[in-house]
């Protein structure tokens, strides 16, 4: 986590977050976050200190009045009392989890914006629990870092005033008097120490608040852990129900289609067999008829292994196929890709299921001129974005493969948005994480 | 003859129309569904009836509820049901009521035109017509000690499943090249070892055969 904030040279720094389930992950930062000079990660983690100063001042204001309407409950007044100082650590706790979530660079939940949510009623406790714990870290540590300042400001600043100030006052770091030049001009070396303490303390000590602040206020802890978990079973029933789905297509594909051609085809030849002699034009007929239903059954037996897993995505892979597919789009396609590395059979079966159906729907339902496609990899997820410049309006009850689409994705843990205001345009993201 | 056909592919609805039609066959009527099947059951009196398992809406086993629902109706109405998979149990729940008529083939049998329309002839006629595939799954199964069908001889059971295809003896005695005598004596045999006397009237081979059917596999 450190070396992200002061190591870490180019490239992509990575950096292993350990998440609430105590798993540990590996996380990809972009360029850019190792590179801050440190003068500005210096300023940020200031400046958040000092943000979370003011919700650690109000916290032991805030414990009293909530004990004291703890202690009045047994009188009527305690309870409306109760409630609202209730609301105003939910106020503080709020800001601080915002903060703290934007000071990492995170979410402020760690549950996927698809609805499911960890239970609401840990929350109170622990937002309780961050008042306390800020009121007795985050105010020291707030005042540290002031005494950083003012005394880096101080020290390297005597030599421009201490002559003006009577004898006596002025004082360097180490507490001894400045009554001469030479202490004076002495004096920075010490100032330097505190501008040193407070580029190496002040952004681990931001850090560690955040991360203790972002751990008691997210959904972390068991009501986390259960939270992942009924994601988890919901999208492994997803998942399972997407399969059941697809396998029924397939055979019914297979039996409906491709097998009542054979046996059509079959059929046919037994006629033509019979009527080869007695009645040799109708047999010429016949055997054409067999011929087309032959003919029929490979085109459908192509569709179907197609629809299985396209031969050009194993041979070439996701961009060649989303390409090929935009070529066979009567509607003009872009398709832009950006990052793009090979993933899972299962996972770029799912991407190009999404872009095929996406399309099928512009053409259909859309009313659309153009179609855009952008897939782009990120190394921990796969963006899809289609957006066509149709009449809009599209929504998953009208039978437009968008349901299909979710459940597909669904079953990958990622998450499906659809934006279709009347009149267009029409934009389908999809996000399916590479690596849990 | 008069023969119903439901079947919802139009190309093989055609071509079993034109089949039937060049062997001799009256077809009424040719059904792409099933409400339009049961108004013609009612309208135009067929003497045996060709139906696809799978009909719409639904592409489930619509044939086969229609064919159970058609013969509780009318007992022993004859139904010859085509399907693109064959499986025991459903073999099984068709003969269920005991009756003649029934006749049960994959669709790959309707290439074979002999067979075909020998096999929808003995179903017309009151026999059955089991496809040689729930035969196979039937004989590969295992049988429980005190099975009777575990005391038939290995060309006991032989001639039990012809029985079953729905062969006569003239045509099993011709297929496992024994004499017609030889034939009648393990068919004797059979109905001996399943408990089915002489006294039994009427579908005794039919009785055989759902005694074929109906042994629980032990695994």
């Amino acid at each position: 986590m450190l070396r992200a904030f002061f190591g870490g040279s180019g490239g992509e720094t990575e950096r292993t977050v350990e998440t609430f389930s105590g798993v540990r992950i590996r996380n990809c930062f972009p360029r850019g976050e190792a590179a801050v000079p440190t003068a500005r990660r210096v300023g940020r983690s200031l400046r958040y200190l000092a943000s979370c100063h003011l919700g650690a001042l109000a916290g032991w204001p805030l414990i009293c009045g909530v004990l004291l309407a703890q202690g009045l409950s047994v009188i009527v007044v305690g309870i409306p009392l109760g409630r609202f100082f209730r609301g105003i650590v939910k106020r503080v706790a709020e800001r601080d989890r915002r903060l703290a979530a934007e000071f990492l660079g995170r979410g402020t939940e760690t549950v996927r914006p698809d609805g499911i949510r960890p239970p609401a009623d840990f929350r109170p406790w622990r937002e309780l629990c961050w008042i306390a714990v800020n009121a007795a870290v985050g105010l020291p540590a707030g005042f540290f870092a002031l005494v950083l300042i003012v005394g880096a400001a101080v020290s390297l600043t005597t030599p421009l005033w201490w002559w003006a100030l009577p004898e006596g006052i002025a004082v360097n770091p180490v507490g001894k008097p400045v009554e001469s030049w030479s202490t004076a001009l002495l004096t920075p070396v010490g100032g330097l120490g505190y501008v040193a303490a407070l580029v190496l303390a002040v952004p681990r000590m931001a850090e560690l608040h955040a991360r203790t602040a972002h751990g008691l206020l997210t959904a972390v802890g068991r009501a986390g852990v259960a939270a992942r978990l009924a994601e988890v079973t919901a999208s492994r029933s997803e998942a399972l129900e997407a399969h059941g789905a697809e396998l029924r297509r397939i055979e019914r594909d297979l039996h409906d289609g491709t097998q009542n051609r054979l046996v059509a085809v079959r059929m046919h030849l037994g006629l033509v067999e019979r009527m080869l002699h007695t009645d040799p034009d109708r047999a010429a007929e016949l055997i054409r008829t067999a011929r087309g239903a032959a003919d029929d059954a490979l085109a459908e037996l192509r569709q179907v292994v197609r629809s299985i897993y396209p031969p050009i995505l194993a041979d070439r892979g996701l961009a060649s196929a989303v390409s090929a597919l935009a070529a066979r789009c009567p509607l003009p396609c872009t398709v832009e890709t950006a990052g793009l590395s090979r993933a899972p059979a299962a996972l770029e079966a799912t991407a190009y299921f999404v872009v095929a159906e996406a399309l099928t729907n512009a053409v259909k339902h859309a009313d659309a001129a153009h179609v855009r496609v952008e897939l782009r990899g990120t190394g921990t997820a796969l963006h899809i974005e289609v957006t066509d410049d149709g009449k809009g309006g599209a929504s998953e009850e009208d039978g437009t493969g968008l349901v299909g689409i979710r459940r597909r994705v669904a079953a990958f843990d990622g998450r499906t948005e659809v934006v279709s205001p009347a009149g267009g345009p029409t934009v389908i993201r999809v996000v399916l994480p590479c690596a849990s | 003859m008069r023969v119903l056909i439901a079947e919802d592919d139009t190309l093989l609805r055609q071509g079993l129309v034109l089949l039937l039609e060049t062997e001799g066959f009256e077809v009424v009527g040719a059904a792409s569904d099933l409400p339009e099947f049961w108004g013609m059951v009612e309208e135009r009196d067929p003497d045996v009836v060709v139906v696809d398992v799978r009909l719409p809406p639904d592409f489930r086993d619509e044939g086969l509820r229609a064919a159970a629902a058609l013969r509780r109706a009318r007992p022993g109405f004859p139904v010859l049901v085509l399907s693109a998979h064959v499986e025991e149990g459903y073999a099984a729940e068709l003969l269920g009521d005991d009756a003649g008529g029934i006749g049960y083939l994959l669709k790959d049998r309707v290439g074979d035109i002999t067979e075909f329309m020998g096999a929808l002839r003995r179903v017309a006629a009151g026999g059955t017509a089991l496809d040689p595939e729930v035969i196979s799954q039937l004989l590969n199964r295992q049988h429980a000690a005190d099975d009777p069908l575990a005391s038939l001889t290995a060309r006991e059971r032989e001639v039990l499943a012809l029985m079953a295809e729905g062969h006569d003896n003239t045509r099993i005695s011709g297929l496992l090249g024994l004499s017609g005598a030889a034939v009648s004596k393990h068919i004797g045999n059979i109905f001996t070892k399943l408990g089915l006397n002489s006294t039994t009237t009427g579908h005794r081979r039919v009785l055989a055969v759902l005694a074929f059917l109906r042994r629980e596999s032990v695994c």
